[in-house]
């Protein structure tokens, strides 16, 4: 085959554009966010709206090269840049800079590198490559085990670095081994442990106990040639494990700012005192991000016009709370816009994903929907409350050099992947 | 491939549901937001970012009578430093000579101060607090110091500004001066002036401003102006003269120690204008040590005892049932009615003596057997004679917690009267009055019959302008006629005076002072507790009373001492005394020209010896040093004086008429 002279590049343009989009408008929001008056000056180090400029820049020279290199590469030298990019977490260990709790930075001069928003990209290649090779059966347990290892080895790396938001991101590749063909015991087991967890949580172990056996009864009642007893019982026993251990857990393995965090968005604390403190700590980013959305109503108060975002009332209103940002300025419709603009771009990236002929493309297309997706949930979770607080940036949307390029590259190759479908024969 | 065509479709749309879902959930949640508790937020927006700002405003003072100060509020600063504000370049420019300058003010070293101001500015601590509570003197050398002088935003300059009150008389009539103390759950209490009178006139208004949010616990005010100006509070001139309220205060203090007693007051009016001119009121805590605790002197009601005596003569006197000249019979000191005695203290009786004379001795049995005898027709006509003299009636003062006078009436029920009422009311049990309230009776004596009200307060001034002047006001313009008062003033008198009065003890040749004393059984039902109120009320000068003054002091030790004129009089004679040598004689010389004889011939002797003597050596013995310096010094020969001591010259080395050589020694001794 002439590969040379038959060779198509056909970019999926879509994923540009909406790519493009997220963050030509994350730009807006943090200019917004970071403003403290005077003029603005577009490409300086000396201010966030600034420093970001100079990072989106900088994404094209990445595009370009990313959309340059041998599409074949990525599935060849996967393994290798895993490697790689596991030894960089390692490292922290040793040269890492501590910047809030976190050691996840690399300090070269003034700037800053988070490693680990690499490694998603890299662990995405690597799982792509582990599930696609020919040798594996994602039903045998030798083969799940060696995948889960894969992926468990960043994920303990950096909540070893304090990065517990990081960690959760992991939680991803589920989704990627799901539609792989794992099989549906382990989406039941997930989803019942974290159903479990949180009634233990919230009842009490006893009566997530209760609940537990009821519908284990029920369901060994009605299907009663499938499985037998002794499953039934070991069923039983480890749900009823489960509701204690998680009520272990809470008590005497997590800290206290991880138990407020989950008393707080469980609504555990009766205690209006206590309840009080809450808000005024930990709770206040969240608080003051609420505030900040709802005082934007439907059509916002504006670009550069949100009192509570010029005014500096949401903290690390840039990087995590960059959504309350839209929330007041651009109000129902530009949130509407923004949480469209992700599904769309999520969405797509499935449908490219569906439509590769490689497994390779396919495994490495689902990883990077999964992994934008749960970025996406926790982040806008958060923001608005619907889960525990958990620091994560808004993936494109955020402020910061790192996340950006991360995710740049975690798109771009999927894209040259894409692009180059039509030379998979 | 172990996952069939439909099997995968499944899964797909699993996925693609969830990430659908989930973002359906978003909105769902930003509806809520922003429709449904869009107002509940939006209010608290509101309220989080703009606010109005209280500007305290200053509290008024409290002056003595002379203008000396009793209360004020000083500003007092604190002030910190933003250690991150400061550019990097100003900061380590000026962060040595900065803390050199806090080291040459405060006690730790510079390094020290570098060191911690260094770690706040890596800590990117906004608020570094360098010193508390200084003065404004002391804040402008602050604000002067290097970096600190750049101000708030380039320099980091926090400055912090809180009022205390300050009492530049310490610890004297602070019942009565009074304060505003709020504890930590916001309860107010406020004894004294500063309680009558400390919102109506000392606490001024506050001011408002509106303030909008900035940042980061950063207000800034939304206007030039305040929206509601702060307006000071006003000046209180009260009648305190510090000179008598610091006697009162240490005589009370240290008779209160000599006895152990638990608490007690004294209280000095001007007669004229019952003007309060003192007023201390000590109690002992569990340490033993004494301090203003409450204000016994208005709020602490108790049987008069004796004192009450006056009272009841007075209302005798006035409707001429009785004479002072009329005898009675003591009958050995015990007078029994229904079962219950009347006891002298001596407890065998004085015989027969004259009312004047039972007055004196204070003879339980011979004021309440003329009394009993006089009243026991009718009651209700001596109780109606102390209700014309207003000793029901409470002084309606503006210190708060004056509690009514008690006197029994048969025509009330309320269980207070009996057959003993009119007995026991003649030596002053079963009536209760404050000391305050007993003492305005006694100044009435003193003054002539015109009962004044006690008064606390001169006048209340905004700087120079009168606000509002406390006049003196009459309750009783005459309690009885002049002649009984005149008797009563004889009675008086002669209870210091007489050899035989009870306060014979506080008698002095220099001055006169009259008065009653009061020896008060307390908790007299169980005589386990059985303690005594010892107490003494009269005015001085007995002719033309200038003071008047009571000294109440409850549960003296027994063992030491308790019969009010060993205990309490002798606080009222050191005040008396002490009033009348502490005020300077004030003798106009009409005219130089009018030679006192005996300065006279004092300078004549010395001049005459001067004269006479010039080269030969006078006797300065018995002169004084300084005289006999004067005139060695001033000889024709030039002599060198030594002189030993001071005083009077006792020796002189070269005698009498003895020729003197230029530069010789004369050694003078004095003592």
């Amino acid at each position: 085959m002439a590969r040379e002279t038959n060779r198509h590049y056909k970019f999926d343009w879509i994923t540009i554009i909406l790519f493009f989009l997220i963050v030509g408008f994350g730009w807006l929001n943090i200019l917004s966010a970071s403003y403290t008056g005077g003029d603005i000056d577009y490409f300086t180090f000396s201010k966030s709206y600034g420093k970001q400029s100079i990072f989106i820049l900088f994404t094209f020279c990445i595009i370009i090269v990313i959309l340059g290199i041998e599409a074949k590469f990525y599935e060849r030298f996967s393994s290798i840049i895993y490697i790689v990019s596991m030894l960089s977490l390692v490292g922290l260990f040793i040269f890492g800079k501590n910047v809030n709790g976190a050691t996840s930075w690399y300090a070269i001069g003034s700037m800053t590198l988070q490693p680990s928003e690499f490694a998603k990209a890299a662990t995405a290649l690597a799982v792509a490559k582990q599930i696609s090779d020919l040798n594996t059966n994602i039903n045998s347990f030798k083969d799940q085990i060696q995948t889960f290892v894969i992926i468990i080895i960043p994920a303990l790396l950096v909540l070893l670095q304090n990065d517990t938001g990081s960690t959760i991101v992991y939680g991803a590749f589920f989704f990627v081994l799901y539609r792989e063909g794992l099989p549906k015991y382990y989406l039941s087991l997930g989803m019942s442990v974290i159903i479990l967890s949180v009634l233990a949580l919230k009842f009490g172990a006893l009566t997530a106990s209760i609940i537990a056996s009821v519908i284990i009864f029920g369901y060994y009642y009605f299907n009663k040639k499938k499985v037998s007893f002794f499953q039934v019982i070991l069923a039983l026993l480890l749900s009823v494990g489960l509701s204690y251990g998680v009520k272990l857990f809470y008590d005497s393995i997590l800290k206290p700012h991880q138990q407020d965090r989950i008393s707080l968005w469980l609504r555990l604390e009766k205690d209006p005192v206590k309840l009080e403190e809450m808000k005024r700590t930990f709770a206040y980013n969240l608080n003051e991000s609420e505030k900040a959305i709802s005082s934007g109503g439907f059509t916002g108060k504006g670009f550069m016009e949100g009192t509570r975002t010029t005014g500096k009332f949401v903290p690390e209103q840039h990087t995590d709370y960059i959504f309350s940002t839209v929330g007041e300025e651009w109000g129902f419709l530009g949130s509407s816009f923004v949480v469209i603009l992700f599904i769309l771009l999520l969405l797509r990236i499935l449908h490219l994903a569906e439509s590769q002929k490689s497994q390779f493309s396919r495994v490495y297309g689902y990883g990077v929907a999964s992994i934008i997706f749960i970025h996406f949930l926790i982040n806008i979770g958060m923001v608005m409350g619907l889960i525990p607080t958990i620091g994560i940036p808004l993936p494109l949307f955020s402020y910061g050099g790192s996340g950006l390029w991360a995710f740049t590259i975690l798109i771009f190759i999927f894209i040259k992947l894409d692009s180059n479908k039509i030379n998979e024969w | 491939m172990a996952v069939n065509e439909k099997g995968i479709l499944n899964r797909l749309y699993f996925i693609a549901g969830c990430m659908f879902v989930f973002g359906l959930a978003v909105l769902l949640k930003l509806f809520s937001i922003q429709y449904i508790q869009g107002d509940e937020y939006r209010a608290l927006a509101e309220k989080r970012s703009v606010k109005y700002v209280t500007i305290p405003a200053n509290r008024g003072n409290v002056y003595a009578d002379d203008g000396s100060l009793l209360a004020t509020s000083i500003p007092k600063y604190n002030i910190a430093i933003d250690a991150v504000t400061s550019k990097r370049k100003t900061f380590e420019e000026y962060i040595k000579p900065l803390c050199d300058s806090l080291s040459g003010y405060l006690s730790k070293s510079s390094s020290y101060y570098e060191k911690e101001i260094r770690k706040a500015r890596l800590n990117k601590n906004q608020y570094y607090l360098l010193v508390k509570n200084i003065t404004y003197t002391d804040y402008i050398r602050f604000r002067n110091f290097p970096l600190l002088k750049l101000g708030a935003i380039s320099g980091g300059l926090i400055v912090e500004q809180t009022t205390k009150r300050e009492f530049p008389m310490g610890s004297i009539a602070r019942r009565t001066i009074g304060y505003e103390h709020i504890d930590k759950k916001g309860n107010v209490t406020r004894p004294g002036i500063d309680g009558a009178f400390g919102v109506k006139y000392l606490r001024g208004t506050d001011g408002l401003r509106k303030k909008q949010k900035i940042g980061n616990n950063k207000w800034k005010p939304l206007t030039d102006f305040n929206q509601v100006e702060p307006k000071d509070g006003f000046d209180v001139y009260t009648t305190i003269d510090v000179n008598i309220q610091d006697i009162a205060h240490h005589a009370l203090w240290e008779q209160l120690d000599k006895y152990k007693a638990d608490h007690g007051c004294v209280v000095v009016m001007e007669t004229k204008t019952g003007e309060v001119k003192a007023i201390s009121n000590l109690g002992r805590n569990s340490k033993g040590l004494y301090y203003e605790r409450l204000n016994y002197a208005v709020g602490e009601s108790h049987e008069p005892g004796s004192t009450f005596k006056l009272m009841a003569l007075a209302a005798a006197l006035e409707d001429k049932v009785i004479d002072t000249s009329d005898v009675v019979d003591t009958e050995k000191g015990r007078l029994t009615f229904y079962g219950k005695h009347v006891e002298d203290s001596n407890h065998r009786g004085y015989g027969k003596i004259s009312v004047s004379e039972a007055f004196e001795l204070s003879s339980n049995t011979g004021i309440v057997k003329a009394i009993h005898q006089a009243y026991k027709k009718k009651p209700s006509k001596f109780v109606d004679r102390l209700y014309d003299m207003n000793l029901d009636d409470s002084l309606d003062l503006s210190i708060i917690g004056e509690p009514n006078p008690i006197i029994p009436d048969p025509r009330i029920k309320n269980g207070r009267w009996s057959g003993i009422a009119l007995p026991w009311m003649a030596f002053g049990y079963g009536v209760s009055f404050t000391p305050l309230q007993t003492l305005t009776f006694y100044n009435a004596v003193a003054n002539g019959g015109e009962m004044v009200k006690p008064k606390f307060l001169k006048e209340v001034k905004e700087f120079d302008k009168v606000i509002k002047p406390y006049e003196k006001e009459v309750i009783n313009k005459q309690i009885c006629s002049k002649e009984t008062i005149a008797k009563l003033r004889q009675l008086l008198r002669n209870v210091v005076d007489k050899k035989h009065g009870t306060g014979h003890k506080l008698y002095s040749k220099n001055f006169s002072m009259a008065g009653k004393t009061g020896t008060c059984q307390k908790d007299y039902r169980d005589k386990e507790k059985l303690n005594y109120i010892s107490s003494f009320a009269g005015y001085f000068p007995a002719d033309n009373p200038k003071y008047s003054c009571i000294v109440v002091i409850h549960e003296p030790d027994r063992e030491i001492g308790y019969y009010g004129a060993d205990v309490s009089g002798p606080v009222f004679k050191k005040i008396a005394q002490k009033i009348f040598i502490d005020t300077p004689l004030i003798d106009e010389i009409n005219s130089l020209d009018v030679k006192v004889p005996a300065i006279e011939e004092e300078y004549e002797t010395f001049y005459k010896t001067a004269r006479t003597y010039k080269t030969i050596m006078p006797n300065v013995i018995g002169l004084p040093a300084m005289d006999a310096l004067a005139l060695l010094e001033n000889m024709d020969v030039e002599v060198k004086v030594k002189l030993n001591g001071n005083g009077v010259i006792t020796a002189q080395s070269v005698n009498k008429n003895e020729k003197l050589k230029n530069n010789q020694t004369v050694v003078l001794n004095a003592s």
